[in-house]
């Protein structure tokens, strides 16, 4: 862990909170529906889908595939400059929703659309887990 | 009940800009001052005929409605703004044309103001410098997320890694390569060496794209906008009333609105299958700005578009139906999109390389095409311009 973390803190609120809190254990949860089974996000106090409020939150898998990705050269984000060039991705869970994340383990020159992929718990401060993820190992 | 009828009820009879620049050292009220000064000119009205404002932008870029109104002097019967954020020129112009047809207000002006590279009050770039690079954009630091993919917490807060994902995706998907979107950057940088009002003239060769430095991978400095502060203006009038003003009056034949949604997003069309639109074979369809305009693509004779970086030019062309999902790179390729070419597009240099005023320089352009004002880049004949976006909102101008 950083002594001080100088990169962006999420914008935690009544409706997400769950999610981070979640991550600070080590447990991936989205929002779910008992309706209609839909798993979105970001979190919404309904199902984007049919609009239940019948919602609660489902343990996922934490695999997913890349769904594009780049590498940032240039950047005037607070605590990133150093960083440059890293990648950012946006990787497609096997439950459907999308996040934009960091791929970890990996060169630039191996990333793909489609790689197969599996969270990281990345632990980047007191009380603040990213979720970062790396290459699923071959067989798995 | 009938739908309300507004194929060419309204027109656009002025517009304006100041000059555009980075650091030009002006407040966006004194660069507001000259494009509406200069739309009411264009029009042979005065400041004061205006009764209706609509802004795009505002705070923290650029100047807000109520403030240009009081500051300048406007007596103003409405206006509204859009927020911070740069997609809304149709919107604006959309809405002028239905207050004007509905009697609302007889003297439309729809801008954009931005000071964005100079004069911002209340920011000190003291405090930026010391903290060694900035905090999030306000637009990413949004609750639900940004509009353009950002996400901070991940380190991206800018709109270019969004789009750069837009564009690998696209590459990986259909073969594409950087080398064939520098056609598009190229023949937009030949467009603006033939504009006196562009900030980049020096013609570009595919090779000088190639060369030029990578911000977001797959993106150059030469796939990316020209930044810029300035201002434009479109003053939107009744078609009737257009007609007694001092330029022929050029008609707003079709309008179709901004569509959001979970399958909508700034960089690609629906079904695209990136943020969290489904993935599915797209069809472009008959767009409602056709039916409203009662024509088809084929009365087109330039298209221009939103190009804040060079891939939404295919997105647009793909959305729109000029050519099928997977086509535009072999589309913008030899010139076919230069305004000689089959489908001119852009034809002022763009975002890319006129000047990023968020699509309002390009209104600008438009109008003047129809009215054959643009000589050396003159499109021959053009009677039917259409503004239509990656992101889904469309104008269709005639004269
Ligand atoms: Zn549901």
């Amino acid at each position: 862990m950083e002594a001080e973390y100088e990169k962006p803190l999420p914008g935690v609120t009544n409706l997400n909170r769950p999610y981070w809190e979640g991550l600070a254990r080590h447990e991936f949860r989205l929002p779910h529906c008992h309706g209609c089974g839909h798993v979105w996000y970001p979190p919404a106090p309904w199902c984007p889908r049919c609009h239940s409020r019948d919602t609660g939150w489902a343990a996922l898998s934490g695999r997913g595939r890349v769904n594009s990705w780049t590498v940032v050269h240039v950047t005037g984000l607070r605590g990133f400059r150093g960083d440059v060039p890293y990648n950012v991705a946006e990787v497609t869970l096997d439950e459907g929703p999308r996040l934009i994340t960091n791929l970890v383990d990996i060169e630039p020159g191996s990333i793909r659309v489609g790689l197969p992929v599996e969270i990281v718990y990345d632990d980047v401060a007191e009380e603040l887990t990213l979720a970062r993820f790396r290459p699923l190992a071959a067989g798995q | 009940m009938t739908t309300l009828e507004l194929k060419d009820r309204a027109a656009v009879c002025g517009v304006g800009h100041s000059v555009y620049g980075r650091k030009l050292n002006r407040s966006a009220i004194d660069l507001a001052a000259d494009a509406i000064g200069g739309a009411a000119e264009d029009a042979g009205l005065a400041p004061a005929d205006i009764d209706g404002l609509i802004v795009s932008m505002g705070t923290p870029y650029g100047a807000d409605a109520d403030t240009l109104a009081q500051v300048l002097g406007l007596e103003l019967k409405m206006y509204s703004q859009t927020w911070a954020h740069g997609r809304f020129a149709a919107t604006c112009i959309q809405q002028a044309a239905m207050v004007v047809a509905a009697g609302m207000a007889n003297v439309v002006a729809c801008m954009a103001s931005l000071s964005a590279t100079g004069v911002r009050p209340g920011l000190s770039t003291q405090r930026r410098r010391r903290s060694g690079g900035r905090g999030p954009d306000r637009e990413a630091a949004r609750e639900g997320g940004g509009g353009h993919g950002q996400d901070p917490v991940y380190g991206i807060d800018a709109p270019d890694p969004g789009a750069a994902m837009a564009t690998q995706a696209y590459f990986e998907r259909y073969g594409a390569t950087s080398r064939d979107l520098a056609s598009v950057a190229v023949s937009f940088r030949r467009h603006a060496s033939l504009n006196p009002a562009a900030v980049r003239r020096d013609p570009i060769t595919v090779e000088d794209h190639q060369a030029s430095r990578l911000m977001a991978a797959p993106l150059r400095l030469l796939d990316y906008p020209q930044l810029v502060d300035g201002a434009a203006c479109v003053l939107v009038v009744r078609a009737d009333h257009a007609r007694n003003l001092r330029k022929p009056p050029v008609l707003i034949s079709g309008m179709q609105p901004l569509p959001a949604g979970r399958d909508e997003f700034i960089w690609t069309y629906p079904g695209f299958g990136v943020a969290q639109q489904a993935r599915r074979p797209y069809e472009a369809g008959t767009q409602p700005v056709y039916r409203m305009a009662d024509m088809d693509r084929s009365a087109i004779d330039a298209l221009f578009t939103y190009d804040g970086f060079s891939f939404l030019v295919w997105m647009a062309l793909e959305r729109w139906g000029f050519c099928n999902p997977g086509e535009a790179p072999g589309f913008t390729r030899d010139g076919r999109i230069e305004f000689d070419g089959a489908l001119p597009m852009n034809t002022s240099g763009g975002s890319l390389s006129e000047a990023h005023l968020m699509g309002w320089n390009q209104q600008v352009e438009i109008v003047r095409q129809l009215r054959g004002e643009c000589g050396d880049r003159q499109v021959s004949g053009a009677e039917v311009i259409q503004w239509a976006n990656a992101y889904g909102d469309s104008l269709i101008y005639r004269r």
